[in-house]
């Protein structure tokens, strides 16, 4: 690992003056699980890292009528058990307990985990598909950034170098919405996931979908949409026929690559059973 | 036949208390004040040629104390039987990861930036990537100098093999006429497997230090062979061996990869430069890229059986990838020699065989846990399974027809001699209630598994005090297979002592050779030396109570004894395993895996199911999820986080069942336990996946996309 100046900020203010002053050659230190693997292979070579860990509003978990709002600094493990977060949205839970293993899942961060960007983390997958908005603030100003627009690409968001993510929002969902995530997981139970699905649907007294959310991990350099899929699906009964054909443009969604968990074709085909699977479970 | 009493009493492990606590001292852990650290430059191509090194940079940067290159090392190449590996390369690189340049700094940080510092200038050549391709006739030999390279003698000449990039090639038949024996043959069946290379991956990395005083070249390092690697290094570096003093404490885990060093000739040079200690600890980047795996492996088999599905004529084409350098192998024929003798353990009247250890430019082969034996067992389970269920016969069914009765004729061409084979594979079929019919999607599968006892030589001496206190020096290190406590068990259920009243210390290298951990050895060859000198003291003291002759001695007395383990044996295992396969997406999950072991009698009890569990475990791996993939002759994987293994979530139940015949030929009966288990874990796997998907998996690791894949063709 290369040298760097590291600094501890008392405040918000004092964090995002910081960051102003270089932002380029600044890195900023949440959990630090990731981060620092980084730096000691030297993928990435901060000048100065600023640690967020003083900044303790930035962990803060709340509800109301608006919906849940998640402190970037709040931790894997922390929002997992959070009654708040499982009362929001039991899957949502779930996903943060999917995380990795319980000493990563009480270091690591959700904001880390955001701005890190890795596709094939768990996280994003759920809160893309929970129409999650980021919240972040410089020096100058601050953002709203829909989490649609917020993945640009493989370790790549479209926050800005003297950007800081203050905050996840996420909306109220429709009356009687369901949620589930699946982590498809065939090798250990230690692993990223090969291919992951959230999925959100709500149903009239009918029984017809009034809306629909399937979002995708490992399925592309960013956590995916699967538009055509929800459009498919709404209006219509969440039978076997509607469910089979959201799965199958799901996959028609997915632009994976090949690597150590998988070919593209595989990845391709299995985001399309997870995909039927998890609407199946909500249905 | 039951053994002392003591060794139904679990053991207290000599080396576990500052294990759990954390004071054992491994080999990156010794301060050595004043201490060097080295780090190196290593190739990015799988093939090149060395047109200049230039480290001036490296050597202006404050800290550096040394850097040498190729050019330093007089031409000097390492291994354990062939010394075919440079030092350092000095004109050409033969895979990713080969060194060329090597720095001593005042820390590691300020040796790797050296590293970073120095620029080697390469002319890229063509790489030999593919065995086949490596082979063929026009194929450029990979050590077209090989014949002057320096062969470790003393078990055999040299191998030689057909073509210049064979390391090891054996050709052999047994039975009479093959050729006839398969013309006898009503039905005759080919299948053919492979196998990646896949890392011994221990918890502790390669480490050395190295320093010389006066004339004297001192080493600790994480080898497990010390003796051995003296003669090594004596070899290679032109030394007299008795110049060298290896003295290896603790080894934090083995599986085969502590066998080879790379490391300690390398700081040799460096400390003759510096003049001061010098230290290297293994990156983990480079335990996975550059060390030295298993085998990959490409294995046909042929079969021939008779009406009633008999065996007649057996023969086997294995050709294993060794990579840039034999280095790794110790064995005289530079052969993974657990991957000759395919079908062990079951009648073959007649067999030929073909085995090959190949040159290539990827990274060098080595030994791990039972070498050759998985890739082996794998191809010979699944080949049988496959046989079984084209000929309409249950695989359980076929096994019991063709497996080996004590003193029918088997592959290796002696008359079987080892456990009861046919009462392990029914007490496992039991256990796994094999008759029980399974939903859609389950399945059960079986393997057999052998693995010989280990031969052999080592002294061990006794000392007796006056306050009734023994001490038993060795020369064999602890490497977490529990050597010490086994020998101290011995010692004292020999003399009927409390084992808290007998001490193991090892010895460096200035004491009687010892032959290291290996092959499966310690339990026939060191606890059979110690149960010697045991007796031997005993008989020395008149056969009377230790406690006793104790008091009166007037001085403590010493024992020594040298042994010599030479019968053959054969430790055996059953393995049952049922799975469930998502014929979706292929994912495989193990409900339940029972393993019926004859390791004759238990000495170490813990220990014991540690060696048949961890084996299990370790097996696991190998069957579903490790893989060393090479992209353009480069290993992708460099971390845990895409070398995956299997945690503890990952572990099924699983039962191990103990039968004794009582034939062991180890102290009290034992046998060894270490590389048993392990071989035969793939292929159950594999053998339980077709029962419950009908997907027949060639490859390892059994991926779920493999599965699915398979599932997919027959569909």
């Amino acid at each position: 690992m290369r040298p760097f100046e590291y600094l501890e900020p008392e405040t918000l203010d004092e964090a995002l003056a910081l960051l102003a002053e270089d932002p380029d050659d600044t890195l900023v230190l949440a959990g630090g699980t990731s981060l620092v693997i980084l730096m000691k292979q030297e993928l990435v070579r901060p000048a100065r890292v600023i640690g967020l860990r003083k900044l303790a509003q930035l962990r803060a978990i709340r509800s109301g009528d608006a919906g849940l709002t998640i402190g970037a600094l709040a931790t894997h493990g922390s929002l997992a058990r959070a009654s708040d977060v499982n009362a929001f949205s039991p899957a949502l839970a779930a996903t943060f307990a999917a995380v990795a293993t319980v000493r990563i899942r009480e270091q690591a961060t959700v904001g880390g985990n955001i701005v890190h960007a890795d596709p094939s983390q768990d996280p994003p997958v759920t809160l893309l598909a929970l129409d999650a908005t980021a919240v972040a603030m410089s020096k100058a100003r601050a953002r709203r950034i829909p989490f649609d627009e917020l993945f640009v690409d493989v370790f790549e968001t479209s926050l800005e170098p003297d950007e800081l993510l203050l905050r996840v929002e996420l909306p109220a969902l429709p009356v009687g919405a369901r949620a589930t995530y699946k982590k498809f997981l065939p090798n250990t139970l230690d692993d990223y996931a090969t291919v992951a699905v959230a999925a959100v649907v709500a149903t009239d007294a009918d029984g017809r979908c009034t809306h629909a959310r399937i979002a995708l991990g490992g399925a592309g350099p960013v956590p995916l949409r699967a538009h055509d899929a929800e459009r498919s699906l709404v209006g219509r009964r969440l039978d076997d026929r509607s469910i089979t054909e959201a799965a199958a443009l799901a996959a028609a969604a997915t632009d994976p690559i090949a690597d150590l968990r998988g070919s593209a074709r595989y990845k391709r085909a299995m985001a399309g059973v997870w995909t039927e699977r998890a609407l199946r479970e909500i249905a | 036949m039951t053994g002392p009493a003591l060794f139904m009493t679990p053991e207290r492990r000599l080396d576990g208390t500052d294990k759990i606590s954390g004071a054992t001292k491994y080999t990156g852990d010794i301060e050595f004040p004043g201490a060097l650290e080295a780090a190196f430059v290593r190739s990015p191509y799988p093939h090149a040629r060395i047109r200049s090194v230039d480290a001036v940079r490296a050597r202006a940067l404050p800290g550096v104390r040394a850097v040498i290159t190729g050019a330093d090392v007089g031409g000097a190449r390492l291994g354990r039987r062939l010394q075919d590996w440079p030092v350092l390369c000095w004109d050409e690189v033969l895979f990713v990861g080969d060194r060329v340049a090597a720095v001593a700094a005042d820390s590691r940080a300020i040796a790797e930036e050296a590293v970073r510092l120095i620029d080697v200038d390469y002319e890229e050549l063509p790489a030999l990537l593919d065995m086949e391709a490596a082979l063929r006739p026009d194929a450029p030999a990979l050590h077209p100098e090989s014949a002057s390279y320096r062969f470790l003698e003393g078990r055999g000449p040299r191998p030689s093999g057909p073509h210049p990039n064979h390391q090891g090639y054996v050709s052999e038949s047994h039975g009479g006429d093959v050729d006839a024996a398969f013309a006898g043959a009503v039905r005759v069946f080919e299948h053919e497997f492979t196998t990646p290379r896949i890392h011994q991956l221990a918890l502790e990395p390669h480490a050395a230090v190295v320093w010389i005083v006066g004339d004297r070249v001192h080493v600790v390092s994480t080898n497990k062979a010390p003796f051995t690697l003296r003669d090594q290094m004596a070899a290679s570096l032109g030394l007299e061996p008795g110049r060298i003093v290896v003295d290896n404490g603790p080894i934090g885990g083995d599986f085969g990869g502590k066998g080879l060093s790379t490391d300690e000739y390398v700081l040799y040079f460096l400390a003759r430069v510096t003049g001061k200690p010098v230290r290297a600890i293994t990156r983990m980047a480079d335990e996975l890229t550059a060390m030295n795996p298993r085998h990959a492996s490409r294995i046909r088999l042929r079969t021939g059986v008779d009406a009633t599905g008999r065996i007649v004529a057996h023969e086997s084409h294995a050709t294993f990838d060794g990579g840039a350098y034999a280095a790794g192998k110790p064995t005289p024929r530079l052969m993974v020699e657990g991957g000759v003798q395919t079908l062990e353990g079951y009648r073959v009247p007649a067999s030929r065989h073909e085995a090959a250890v190949v040159y290539t430019n990827h990274v060098p082969g080595g030994h791990m846990r039972a070498p050759g034996q998985p890739q082996n067992v794998f191809a010979s389970e699944s080949h049988l399974d496959i046989i079984a269920r084209e000929l309409g016969i249950s695989p359980l069914e076929l096994r019991r027809r063709n497996l080996a009765h004590s003193g029918d004729p088997v592959t290796s061409g002696g008359p079987w001699h080892g456990p009861d084979l046919h009462a392990l594979l029914d007490r496992a079929a039991t256990e796994i209630d094999a008759d029980r019919k399974r939903g859609p999607g389950r399945g059960v599968g079986f393997a057999i598994g052998v693995r010989h006892v280990g031969t052999g030589s080592t002294t061990i001496t006794l000392r007796l005090d006056r306050d009734g206190r023994i001490e038993v020096t060795t020369g064999v290190g602890e490497q977490g297979g529990g050597q010490h406590t086994l020998i101290q068990r011995i010692v004292a259920a020999t003399l009927a002592v409390d084992p808290a009243r007998v001490s193991v210390r090892r010895l460096d290298t200035d004491s009687p050779k010892d032959p290291g951990i290996g092959g499966s050895r310690v339990t026939p060859v060191h606890g059979g030396a110690a149960r010697a000198a045991a007796e031997a003291l005993r008989e020395k003291l008149g056969g009377r109570a230790i406690a006793d002759a104790a008091a009166t001695l007037l001085e403590p007395i010493e024992v020594s004894v040298k042994y010599d383990a030479t019968a053959a044996d054969h430790g055996a295992c059953a393995h049952a395993m049922e799975v469930a396969v998502d014929a979706e997406t292929g994912a495989v999950r193990v409900l339940e895996a029972v393993v019926v072991v004859d390791v004759g009698q238990v000495i170490n009890p813990v220990g014991l199911r540690g060696q048949l569990e961890g084996g299990f475990v370790y097996g696991l791996g190998m069957a579903l999820t490790e893989d060393l993939a090479v992209e353009h002759g480069r290993i992708r994987a460099s971390n845990l986080g895409d070398y995956k293994l299997p945690t503890i979530a990952d572990v099924p139940p699983l039962r191990i069942v103990h039968l004794n015949d009582g034939h062991g030929v180890g102290p009290y009966g034992a046998r060894s336990s270490g590389e048993l288990v392990n071989p035969g874990v793939p292929a159950v796997l594999a053998n339980a996946v077709a029962d419950a998907s009908g997907a027949r998996v060639h490859t390892l690791p059994i991926t779920a996309e493999r599965v699915w894949t398979a599932l997919q063709a027959k569909n």
